[in-house]
């Protein structure tokens, strides 16, 4: 008898663990899919009170009608401040409306998920008829086959004359285009300084070479207070937000278009490894930097500059947005004192003074199976306009003071705060522009030199060393 | 009688098919196919080109693989001596009759294990921290400035400060797993020992430990398979850095297949940390035995 219990008890325990195994792959599933929103959904979403005027080829007649497919990474907790995800989805949504034969189906994923999806994808060969091409990823992509060629299509666009052309630039390989770049330009390197704090170090503005850096780093030291702050614990910080700008003071634009056509220039060419053994020296043997800059992130560090312990802050646009947005809420008087400054000029570079990398990351990309049927292509270069054309760039203007890929004349910045408008003069008109590293080339060459960087501004390994690595990488892989 | 309550063979098959397919399909399928990767060189799109050995030639000489192997070893040995051994010892304490509220001990020596890795890492990473850290704070408040530091930025120091998380994390698991153990020994036995004479020590080393030999080296087993695929707690305190300082295969793996989109050469190194994990375990295993049986001749 007891026996007899025990084994029914058995039994149930082992259909319950059972169920529970399937219970749980079967909630799962959906938990680790994209989560996928409703198009009605996405069009409530948007604030019809504040969209400019859809010019008229929003409602084109299309030949298609069906199903579109598009992933992004504009998710809605994303566009909450973010001007660039914000404006996407209310572009997106307008389109959606304007074609109601065409369901437009979205797959919203995080950028960190999204990237790590897309490349799944890629590998096996099942990309979503539009997404968002990094342009790092642009060669490989478009060697394989997976991209659409939209070079034809860019040119005839009816929005073909405002474009910024330069903005096309990491999309483009072969001198064929893959994509229509999206979102929004915002700079990777943008120096952060509280004006009244270093005006009690006895400058008028952030210093423009390093060696002012050095002598106020002395007053601030003694002060206790942070001369810069700077987080480079994911390691891509200081590629993207520090040597992408840097190298470019000694290398000039030149070699580093050289490097991504291949035509030539190296890694070891003396002038990047110069610049690498400034930003070795600038880490290592000066008390400029928070001394955790490679064991605390971006995220960290910017907060040293919000609550005053440090006195500047080097990061890219989504840090500015942050502090802006962290000031106006709880500082007001810290936030008036909002200073946007280049990088200093380090004493032995001879190029770009005032130079800053900026650019569009991401472009909208269409798979090269969507060209089976010419009239779906036309519905996803229709739609790959719309996204990135004027629509999205009035918007972004006229809400964020922030600007695309299709220029957008007489931006009225009035109705914007003081600090909004420096910044949006200090990106888009007072600085001269340079290319993000990482746009570029392939993040197999990036991943290998970020990491040694961490490393080198510990001083534990040789600039000639990091960029024999960073070449040897680049040889294999590219 | 036994026959009775013994079920059919088909009605055996028929339980097993579920489970089995669900592991084939998890784990089979993924190991097969990431060992036929491994010769392919793939770059994250449709093209694969077949490479033969090269992909095992690399791994060969890339001296970030077996620095990463190192730390493993490092975090296995650690691991060993911090989690097994210390939980052997707060099980003796428990076990003791002076301890009172030996169910709260229990429970509070568990909780650590149940909390993810992530909250894990922040937290430590918190204590570490060295604005706001605690390390550091308790250092100054005791007059010690000179030994603050940026403590995960210490290529050096490192490997050790990840992994005391880590066992500070496991001990209440294999503390759990000991006490089962011990429980399921006669309580006849220690107390005729402790009529002889013997003291706790003595009795934990003489008769405990021999008697649950069977269970540490479950243990071990656990831990050394634990280890050899740590990965997360690692990620979110330092990402391996600073530069290579506290990188562990299984992210040096994840790096080169995501981060570098080299699946084929990522899929090579999935399998070396799979060769070399049962290596290691079979390795200690044999070891093990071998100490063992020299004691009982």
């Amino acid at each position: 008898m007891k026996k007899k219990l025990l084994s029914v008890l058995l039994c149930s325990v082992l259909t319950a663990s059972l169920l529970a195994g399937c219970g749980n792959s079967a909630a799962e599933a959906p938990a680790d899919e994209p989560q996928t929103e409703a198009p009605a959904e996405e069009a409530g979403g948007a604030d019809e009170s504040e969209e400019p005027a859809a010019p008229a080829e929003a409602s084109g007649d299309l030949a298609f009608a069906g199903e579109l497919e598009i992933m992004h990474y504009s998710t809605s907790e994303e566009s909450e401040g973010n001007g660039g995800s914000d404006g996407f989805r209310t572009v997106l949504a307008q389109w959606d409306e304007a074609h109601p034969d065409i369901t437009l189906t979205q797959n919203v994923l995080a950028n960190a998920e999204y990237k790590t999806q897309i490349a799944t994808l890629a590998a096996a060969n099942d990309l979503p008829d539009v997404f968002l091409l990094q342009g790092m990823n642009s060669i490989d992509w478009a060697s394989q086959g997976l991209v659409y060629d939209l070079t034809a299509d860019i040119e005839s666009s009816p929005y073909a004359a405002d474009y910024n052309q330069a903005y096309f630039a990491p999309f483009t390989v072969d001198g064929k285009i893959y994509g229509y770049p999206a979102l929004t330009g915002g700079t990777c390197t943008v120096v952060i300084y509280d004006k009244a704090m270093w005006k009690e170090a006895g400058f008028d503005a952030f210093p423009s070479t390093w060696e002012d850096v050095e002598k106020a780093a002395e007053y601030f030291n003694g002060q206790g207070i942070i001369p810069v702050a700077f987080g480079n614990g994911g390691k891509w910080q200081a590629n993207s937000d520090f040597l992408s700008t840097l190298g470019n003071r000694y290398t000039g634009p030149d070699w580093f278009m050289s490097l991504v056509a291949k035509g030539g220039a190296a890694f070891t060419d003396e002038e990047f490894v110069k610049a690498l053994a400034e930003t070795q020296r600038l880490f290592t043997e000066t008390e400029i930097f928070n001394e955790d800059f490679n064991a605390v992130t971006n995220e960290d560090a910017r907060e040293y500059y919000i609550s005053g312990d440090a006195a500047a802050f080097i990061g890219g646009n989504w840090d500015e947005s942050y502090i802006w947005a962290a000031l106006q809420a709880d500082n007001e008087e810290k936030f008036n004192n909002m200073g946007f400054a280049v990088l200093p000029q380090p004493a032995d570079a001879t190029q770009a003074p005032n130079s800053q990398n900026i650019g569009l990351g991401y472009a909208v990309a269409i798979n090269a199976k969507v060209a089976e049927d010419p009239d779906k292509l036309a519905a996803a270069i229709d739609l790959a306009e719309y996204i990135t054309g004027p629509a999205f760039a009035s918007y972004v203007a006229e809400n964020y003071a922030l600007g695309g890929l299709t220029k957008v004349a007489d931006v009225d910045l009035s109705g914007f705060d003081q600090i909004t408008q420096d910044f949006y003069n200090w990106s888009y008109v007072d600085t001269e522009t340079c290319e993000i590293y990482d746009s570029y080339i392939t993040n197999a060459v990036w991943d290998v030199l970020n990491t040694d960087l961490q490393t080198l501004m510990n001083g534990d390994i040789t600039p000639e060393e990091v960029a024999a690595n960073a070449q040897a990488a680049y040889e294999a892989n590219y | 009688m036994l026959n009775s309550i013994k079920p059919k063979k088909s009605t055996i098959l028929l339980y097993l098919l579920v489970p089995v397919a669900m592991f084939v399909f998890t784990v089979f399928v993924p190991l097969v196919t990431a060992f036929v990767y491994s010769f392919f060189e793939w770059k994250g799109g449709p093209v694969k080109t077949f490479t033969g050995l090269t992909n095992y030639v690399t791994l060969f000489h890339d001296s970030t693989f077996w620095e990463a192997f190192g730390h493993n070893i490092y975090l296995v040995v650690a691991c060993i001596i911090g989690q097994i051994g210390i939980a052997f010892i707060l099980v003796m304490m428990i076990n003791s009759k002076l301890v009172k509220l030996k169910g709260m001990h229990r429970t509070f020596g568990f909780f650590p294990s149940t909390i993810s890795a992530v909250c894990i890492g922040l937290i430590w990473n918190m204590i570490y921290h060295n604005q706001y850290g605690v390390l550091n704070w308790f250092l100054k408040s005791i007059g010690r400035d000179d030994l603050c530091k940026v403590w995960l930025n210490e290529p050096k120091l490192v490997m050790m400060l990840v992994s005391i998380p880590l066992i500070w994390q496991f001990i209440g698991y294999y503390m759990i797993i000991m006490l089962s153990a011990i429980s399921s020994i006669d309580t006849e036995v220690f107390e005729s020992a402790e009529i002889d004479g013997a003291n706790g020590v003595q009795r934990a080393i003489y008769i405990t430990l021999p008697l649950i030999k069977n269970t540490m080296l479950v243990c071990i087993t656990l831990c050394i398979a634990g280890n050899m695929k740590a990965f997360d707690n690692i990620f979110v305190m330092t990402k391996g850095g600073p530069g290579t300082a506290s990188m562990v295969m299984a992210m040096y793996g994840y790096q080169v297949s995501f981060n570098q989109s080299n699946m084929g050469y990522g899929s090579c190194i999935s399998v070396g940390i799979f060769v070399l994990s049962l290596i290691v375990i079979g390795g200690s295993q044999a070891l093990i035995k071998y100490i063992t049986r020299e004691k009982e001749a």
